[in-house]
């Protein structure tokens, strides 16, 4: 597996680093995407360590897939990173580039969240791959993160393709050693191979057109991408990045990615085809495996895809029957392979009755004042994709309806349509939210003559997935102060009638400007104001304690969700509800919510 | 008999240090010129979830990143409702080192489930593996906050506990920590190996 050259020495990475360190090896030209767990530091390490590629945040995923088709199709080697569920975002930009001409090498890097590891749904990236017919790729270690990103983007330019890289939550966060030269200098490469570079439905209506016809100006518009994919799944055979590993003949087992490890330590001696390229199949090195052993498995993190795609060649194989999928498996481990392919060994079970870690917000959290003001005023409210949507959770209850980033502006505005109006169920959206798609929502509530409330948070980055910048934050790779955009006016210009901007911690100035705005009859937005108290570490003010002969232990307080409230037991066995002095920021939250004025600087 | 590699989880919960415990470890191991996987398995992105660290050092090529419940030689925990979770993942000879540390969890504070009725520390030792625990009042000083260097002393004590060289160690540690924080780092180093030498005397 590990190219060893006289220069080059061994670096621990982990697979986010190993991307970017591919990406650098690859001499790609632009970087682009939109933040997501697990995949978010590829861009990170991108900008941090090769100043030569050009990186950008995009307002969203679509908009960074298109950035980097068009950098490719000027002929520099592009990427795109985003998580699969950011892909359901761009998954229109990615239909368009399917199939058409490639100049400069074009690679989607996704991160699938096998067993929603850092919490997300199950998605799988690969039936984008089985939708649009472009081949995907998977790495085992940082090794191969390292190496299939520079085989992705020669795969690209030679099958006219774009190339989904997957790499899973357990890539991305796993560290092992890298073969890198350190004499490695960067080039950059420029392709221009295609004048013209068309969707499908251009291309295909041409073609209709051309039938018979040579003539220069229709040709050129004509991409034979079915005839490419056909030639790449026949290489791909021969191709070093699938391994056909024959050992015993009694148990042969397919597999990509980290299960290819799970499998090789626990099965020893079973045959494994290891496939570094998932999409498109090689089928002769399918047909060999399956030809030298008796029986015939997938093992593959995500949905069943190999597995449907290795029936539909004819092949016989168990996969799912034996390793049910979600939600039974969230993820392969070596255990679960232990378990059902090795029944002799010896079982362990973990200790009964550990309580469960809900999630919980920082301290002194902007969205904990909201979450209080909406659940103490019986106010309706969806959330978005941020880190508010803490609020939807059982100890909290603030939120009644929460779906993707983005959508709850049009959330909102539909149950009110349906409604008549009559109770103001409002929306509440991040900054990152907002600008990412939930800018759509609000425009179309303005000129569908909406008459809703948007709780709009401003903390100055996109929180959850680390701090990264936005339009509106006041820095970035790119920040110029003059370009920052500004939230309220940008609603203003929209169209939106009533606007104000609260800070966070001013709790009775807060609760009323959302009172004010739900129940003024036009549509109104109220901007709360506060940094991320992760990214920028606000300055430690006085911190509370609880009064243990005031408190009657009502637990309003633990049920604002803040991390630095706590029910303990003490020496003496007796419960406690107290504050955290290591978490606790003194916001000054809790103390609006106890009745007994037991929470005191 | 040479050591040709160990299985070690490392748990707590966020905040902790913990991704540089396993950083300072790795550069330990790999200047023994042994092989490396980590795999650090991170909850959702908020404050205050669980942290797990799988550390695997080998003289041969790691495979798995993840190991096998059964196969740890060393649980390394920094918070004892974490180190529940992994008891069943030790090997019979396996060694746990755990600090009384302990973080509630929300869906008990909030009453959407019940603590266990249990002392966890008795269940810890009660695992029937050889324990180690940290106790943190008992180690409580007013120049000295162990709860915030936990994953220092946790490293002085593991050295300390496996006869490692703790001025490579110490080494490792100015390396790889900022300049204002060695002191503080030292001190919490050195504190680590005394508890750790009164513990294993």
């Amino acid at each position: 597996m590990k190219k060893e050259s006289k220069s080059s020495t061994m670096k621990m990475l982990n697979g986010n680093e190993a991307v970017a360190r591919g990406a650098f090896e690859a001499g790609v030209k632009v970087a682009s995407g939109f933040p997501g767990t697990p995949s978010t530091e590829v861009m990170d390490y991108t900008q941090q360590r090769y100043p030569d590629i050009y990186c950008e945040w995009s307002t969203n995923e679509k908009v960074g897939l298109e950035v980097a088709i068009g950098a490719s199709f000027a002929g520099y080697r592009s990427f795109a990173v985003m998580k699969t569920v950011g892909l359901h975002v761009a998954a229109d930009a990615l239909g368009g580039a399917a199939g058409s001409q490639i100049n400069g090498g074009l690679v989607l890097v996704v991160g699938d969240d096998v067993g929603r590891i850092a919490g997300d749904d199950y998605n799988d990236v690969r039936h984008y791959g089985n939708m649009f017919n472009i081949p995907v790729l998977e790495p085992s270690d940082s090794q191969e993160a390292k190496d299939l990103m520079i085989k992705a983007f020669e795969i690209s330019e030679e099958y006219s393709t774009p190339v989904i890289l997957k790499i899973t939550s357990v890539i991305c966060k796993t560290t092992s050693s890298v073969a890198i030269d350190e004499n490695d200098t960067y080039k950059v490469k420029c392709r221009q191979k295609y004048s013209v570079s068309f969707s499908k439905v251009i291309m295909t209506t041409m073609m209709m057109n051309a039938k018979g016809s040579e003539h220069p100006k229709l040709t050129k518009c004509f991409n034979d991408f079915p005839a490419h994919i056909k030639r790449l799944a026949a290489d791909s055979n021969d191709f070093e990045i699938n391994r056909l590993e024959l050992r015993g003949k009694k148990i042969g087992i397919i597999t990509a990615g980290t299960p290819y490890f799970y499998t090789k330590e626990v099965l020893p001696d079973a045959s494994i085809l290891k496939l570094g390229m998932v999409m498109p199949l090689p089928e002769n090195m399918i047909r060999e495996l399956a030809a030298h052993v008796d029986q015939l498995y997938v093992i593959e993190d995500g949905h069943d895809i190999m597995e449907k795609n290795i029936k539909d060649l004819g092949i016989s194989v168990i996969g799912k029957e034996l390793f049910p999928k979600f939600p039974e498996m969230m993820r392969f481990t070596p255990d679960i392979i232990e378990e059902k392919l090795v029944p002799d060994a010896p079982k362990r079970i973990l200790m009964e009755g550990i309580p469960f870690r809900l999630p919980v917000s920082c301290a002194g959290c902007s969205h904990l004042f909201i979450s209080q003001i909406l659940k103490k005023n019986k106010i309706k409210a969806a959330a978005d994709v941020t880190c508010g949507l803490i609020g939807c959770f059982p100890h909290m209850e603030s939120y009644s309806l929460q779906k993707c980033m983005g959508s709850s502006i049009a959330l909102a505005h539909g149950y009110n349509v349906a409604t008549d109006h009559k109770e103001n169920f409002v929306a509440m959206i991040g900054d990152g939210g907002f600008w990412a798609t939930g800018i759509n929502g609000l425009m179309n509530l303005i000129f569908n003559d909406s008459q809703s409330t948007v709780i709009i948070v401003d903390n100055s980055c996109l929180a959850m997935t680390g701090g990264q910048h936005i339009a509106s934050s006041e820095f970035g790779f790119n920040y110029k102060p003059e370009n920052k955009l500004d939230i309220a006016k940008v609603c203003e210009a929209i169209g939106v009638k009533d606007i104000v901007t609260v800070d966070a911690y001013e709790f009775e100035n807060l609760e009323k400007s959302i009172l004010n705005a739900v129940n003024a009859k036009t549509n109104s937005i109220v901007i709360v104001k506060k940094p991320c108290v992760t990214k920028f570490k606000l300055p430690k003010s006085d911190i509370y304690h609880i009064d243990q002969d005031l408190c009657t232990q009502c637990r309003k307080c633990i049920n604002i969700g803040c991390l630095a409230i706590e029910s303990k037991k003490g020496k003496d066995g007796k419960v406690e509800i107290v504050i955290n002095e290591d978490l606790c920021v003194g916001c000054g939250l809790c103390s609006t919510a106890c009745k007994f004025d037991a929470i005191i600087l | 008999m040479q050591d040709t590699g160990k299985n070690i989880i490392i748990a707590g919960v966020g905040g902790q240090g913990i991704l540089l415990f396993s950083n300072l470890l790795s550069k330990y191991y790999m200047k023994l010129g042994y092989e490396l996987k980590i795999s650090d398995v991170i909850g959702l992105g908020q404050r205050g979830g669980g942290v797990e660290s799988h550390f695997r050092y080998s003289n041969e090529p790691v495979l798995s990143p993840f190991i096998k419940a059964g196969d740890v030689d060393y649980l390394l925990s920094f918070e004892q409702t974490e180190t529940l979770r992994y008891l069943h993942c030790l090997k019979d000879d396996g060694v746990i080192f755990s600090s009384n540390f302990e973080l509630s969890t929300s869906s008990v504070n909030t009453r959407l489930e019940k603590d266990m009725p249990e002392s966890k520390t008795e269940l810890i030792t009660k695992s029937g593996n050889k324990t180690f625990i940290i106790d943190l009042d008992e180690n409580k000083s007013l120049d000295f906050d162990i709860s915030k260097m936990m994953n220092i002393v946790m490293l002085a004590f593991y050295a300390e506990f496996r006869g490692y060289s703790h001025e490579e160690m110490i080494e490792i540690v100015k390396e790889s920590v900022p300049a204002k924080f060695v002191e503080g780092n030292i001190k919490a180093y050195e504190k680590g190996a005394m508890i750790a030498r009164a513990q294993l005397a």
